[in-house]
This record gives structure tokens, C-alpha cells and sequence, in this order.
């Protein structure tokens, strides 16, 4: 009964449930985690469901999703392995160890996910809503609260990055 | 259009996210400049690259289920929060809370003709299914939350008399969530649990009191369905809400790969 009651939220908010888990696995690195957050996340979202106006529903529910991770980030105190976020000094994925790194990593997919991996927050979130989750700029300027063209640019550095570390890693390689 | 703007304008234009008229410049641009045309290319390969690397999760069966229940319960707390009835700006609130009171009514309907039951009424199943519900309240499904039988099945050691059975079974859709110690019958016991879509199962054992093995036996009440048996001196009572059918091949599924 209090499901029917919940209807409208469910017919909402729950089709995006891959997408919000997608991107949890990817901001925290860990799928109980993120199991842990997107459940969390649903329930604040019920919380506002109020004041959800009925436009896009689903960068509504991942921009939650996205602020949970990162608060429960800075409340973890086992994160030493992540990158600081908007630090863009921290990690240099073109550099020459991190390169070392990647070659270690057996597959193709794997060094691409090892890149990504070691963006800076700022940019592998941008990354993920646009490759994975497939948002659209202006709901990725939706989900993280940045104007559409620092939407732009954070992406193209991204994938600079991606392209430098995976070029670089494939002339290792050869 | 010059080289600079051409790069500048790259990223949106592989993303679809260009104007029809500036795609068209971009586009004939790169027909002309072999330089804007290897970076495009180059972009177009990192994007796939990624796209083709990456892992697309789906939300596993545990998640949509602890979610669902959390969401049942979230609309029988809205019950005791009439604060957010105070904002009538969407219909979803008054027709959550008029659900939840009528689950309310149902519920206390029910615990009403449960504690007037005849003494007849078999107790033992009374307190298994008040066991059942408790959990389904929030934070109480799991005291550890695992869908890893080798951190479920150890946690146990010490807590209960009796070392339950944790046999995995995602593969035929009933994904373990984990385990509790819970209190049955003035002692506690095991208590294992198992997702079903949006249902949740428990599987309670203890120590038996008798000698010798029982059959699995069916019973239902208040809409959950029971299945009981007795095995090696332990007793395992099974509770959900889940349909006698699949609780009953659950149930076997569970005793086989318990035995193996």
C-alpha cells in the first residue's frame, strides 16, 4: 500500500537507478559503497521530491547522487588512495610513474580505466556523465552545479589527459 | 573558421552539442586541414576509447530491493512526520501519507487480531514473523550487511549456538544481503538474509530443542508465508512475503546447496 503511494516517485526516480549506481561506482571506487550511496541518495531525494519540478529527472537524481559521494568522501577516513577534488596539481596522468603504472595494467581496457581513474575529481566525473551516463552538457552543468562552459573545457582537459596518458602508455608499450 | 576556433569547438562537436550551422563549418573545415582532422580523429578515438572501456553498472537485484523496502518504510515514517503534509505543492506527499495510514490502520488492525489470537494460534510462528518485521524497519535487516557468504558465516561464530547455513545463491536470483543476530523464543538465534526483487527473506536457525528431523512444513499468516524444518538438531524457520512458490523453491534451493 505504501508503495502504491510511492508510485509516483518510483515511476520517476528508480529508472535512473543504473545510471545513479554507474557514476557511485566511479566517484567512490567501491560497489558496496555505492550501494550504500544510492540507497542513501534515493531516500534524500524522496525527501525533496517536493521541490522537484518535473524536468529532468534523472540529472536531478544524479546530481544527489554526486553530492553524497562526495560528503561521504571527506567523512571516510579510510580515502587516502583518492584524488583530492579541483586539485589539479595532485596527479599528473601523463607523467613518467604514473605511466610505469599503467604499462603494468594487462589489458587495454584496464589502462584506459586506470586513466580515468586517476583524473582529478573535477574532470572524471565530467568524463563519466558524458561517456557513460551520456548527459547531455547542459545536464552535466545541471549535476555539477558549474556553467555549461566549464562543462566544456573540463571536459576537453579530461580527455587531453586521457589521450597524453593512453598515447604515451602505447608508445611505451611498442 | 580558423584552426583555433576549430579545436575550440571539437569536444561539442563530436558530443552532438554543436549548432547545425557551427557542425557545418567545423565539419568542412576538417575536410580542408589535415592537422584539425588528425586531432578530431584522435578525440573521436580517446571518447571510444573511453566509452568502450568503461563499465555501465546495473543496479544489482540487492540494491532495487533494500531501496524498495526502505521506501516502503520511508512512506509509513512520513506517517509520524505531519510536517511535510504542511506544503501541499505536489500531490506525491498527501497520497504517501494517506498510504501509509492506511498501512498503519492495516498494520495495527493486524497486530490487534495477532495479540487477540486464540491461544491456539501457533506462538512460536507469532514470534518469527514479529522477528520478520522488525528487520524490515530501517537499519535492522543486517547487523552485517555482505552479499559474501565468507564474511556472513564467520560473523556468526561466537554470537549463536549454531553455525548457519550461508550458501550463495545470486546466480538464481536470490542475492544474500547478509546476517543478524536476532531473538527468538528467549534466545538468539541466526538469522540470514536473502533478496527477492523487492521482497526480503529471512532464514532463522537455532540450536533444536527435539530429537530427530521434520519435514519442511508450509503455514502463512498476515499475508507472509512460513516454510519450517528440522535438520541435524537445527531448527530453520524461512519468512517472507515473497509468493509460497518461489519461497518454496527458494527454500529447496537453499537446503541443496546448505547440504553440499
Amino acid at each position: 500500500m505504501a508503495e502504491q503511494g510511492v508510485t509516483r516517485f518510483e515511476q520517476v526516480v528508480l529508472p535512473h537507478l543504473d545510471d545513479a549506481y554507474t557514476l557511485a561506482c566511479y566517484l567512490l571506487r567501491d560497489q558496496h559503497d555505492a550501494q550504500d550511496a544510492v540507497q542513501e541518495s534515493v531516500l534524500r531525494a524522496l525527501r525533496y521530491f517536493e521541490g522537484f519540478r518535473g524536468e529532468d529527472a534523472r540529472a536531478w537524481l544524479l546530481a544527489i547522487v554526486r553530492n553524497y559521494c562526495y560528503s561521504w568522501k571527506k567523512g571516510s577516513k579510510s580515502d587516502q588512495g583518492a584524488v583530492p577534488f579541483a586539485d589539479d596539481k595532485a596527479v599528473d596522468i601523463a607523467d613518467e610513474h604514473a605511466a610505469d603504472d599503467l604499462a603494468i595494467q594487462s589489458s587495454e581496457s584496464d589502462r584506459v580505466r586506470a586513466a580515468v581513474d586517476r583524473l582529478p575529481a573535477e574532470l572524471k566525473e565530467v568524463i563519466v556523465l558524458r561517456e557513460l551516463n551520456e548527459l547531455s552538457y547542459r545536464e552535466i552543468s545541471e549535476v555539477v552545479g558549474v556553467p555549461m562552459g566549464t562543462v566544456m573545457s573540463r571536459l576537453s582537459r579530461a580527455r587531453e589527459r586521457l589521450a597524453a596518458a593512453l598515447g604515451a602508455d602505447s608508445r611505451k608499450a611498442s | 573558421m580558423t584552426c583555433a576556433d576549430c579545436l575550440e569547438n571539437l569536444g561539442p562537436f563530436i558530443d552532438g552539442e554543436l549548432p547545425v550551422v557551427e557542425a557545418a563549418l567545423v565539419e568542412s573545415h576538417l575536410k580542408s586541414c589535415q592537422d584539425c582532422a588528425a586531432a578530431h580523429r584522435r578525440l573521436v578515438e580517446t571518447s571510444s576509447q573511453v566509452k568502450g572501456a568503461l563499465t555501465r553498472y546495473r543496479a544489482p537485484d540487492v540494491l532495487k530491493a533494500r531501496i524498495r523496502a526502505s521506501l516502503a518504510d520511508a512512506g509509513t515514517e512520513a506517517l509520524s512526520q505531519p510536517v511535510l503534509m504542511a506544503t501541499p505543492r505536489g500531490r506525491v506527499w498527501p497520497r504517501i501519507v494517506a498510504a501509509a495510514a492506511a498501512v498503519a490502520i492495516v498494520s495495527s488492525a493486524l497486530t490487534f487480531a495477532s495479540l487477540n489470537r486464540s491461544p491456539s494460534a501457533d506462538p512460536l510462528q507469532q514470534e518469527v514473523l514479529n522477528s520478520h518485521i522488525r528487520s524490515l524497519m530501517p537499519g535492522h535487516l543486517t547487523d552485517v550487511a555482505s552479499n559474501d557468504q565468507h564474511n556472513v558465516k564467520p560473523w556468526f561464530n561466537g554470537r549463536v549456538d549454531v553455525s548457519p547455513a550461508v550458501p550463495r545463491l545470486d546466480s538464481i536470483g536470490f542475492p544474500l544481503l547478509g546476517g543478524r543476530l536476532d531473538y527468538v523464543e528467549g534466545r538468539n538465534v541466526a538469522a540470514v538474509v536473502y533478496g527477492r526483487r523487492q521482497h526480503m527473506i529471512n532464514v532463522f536457525s537455532w540450536p533444536a530443542a527435539a530429537q530427530g528431523d521434520l519435514a519442511p512444513a508450509v503455514s502463512s499468516a498476515n499475508g507472509y508465508n512460513f516454510i519450517r524444518a528440522r535438520r541435524n538438531g537445527v531448527e530453520v524457520w524461512i519468512v517472507s512475503d515473497l509468493n509460497l512458490r518461489e519461497l518454496e523453491d527458494f527454500a529447496e534451493r537453499f537446503r541443496e546447496a546448505s547440504a553440499r
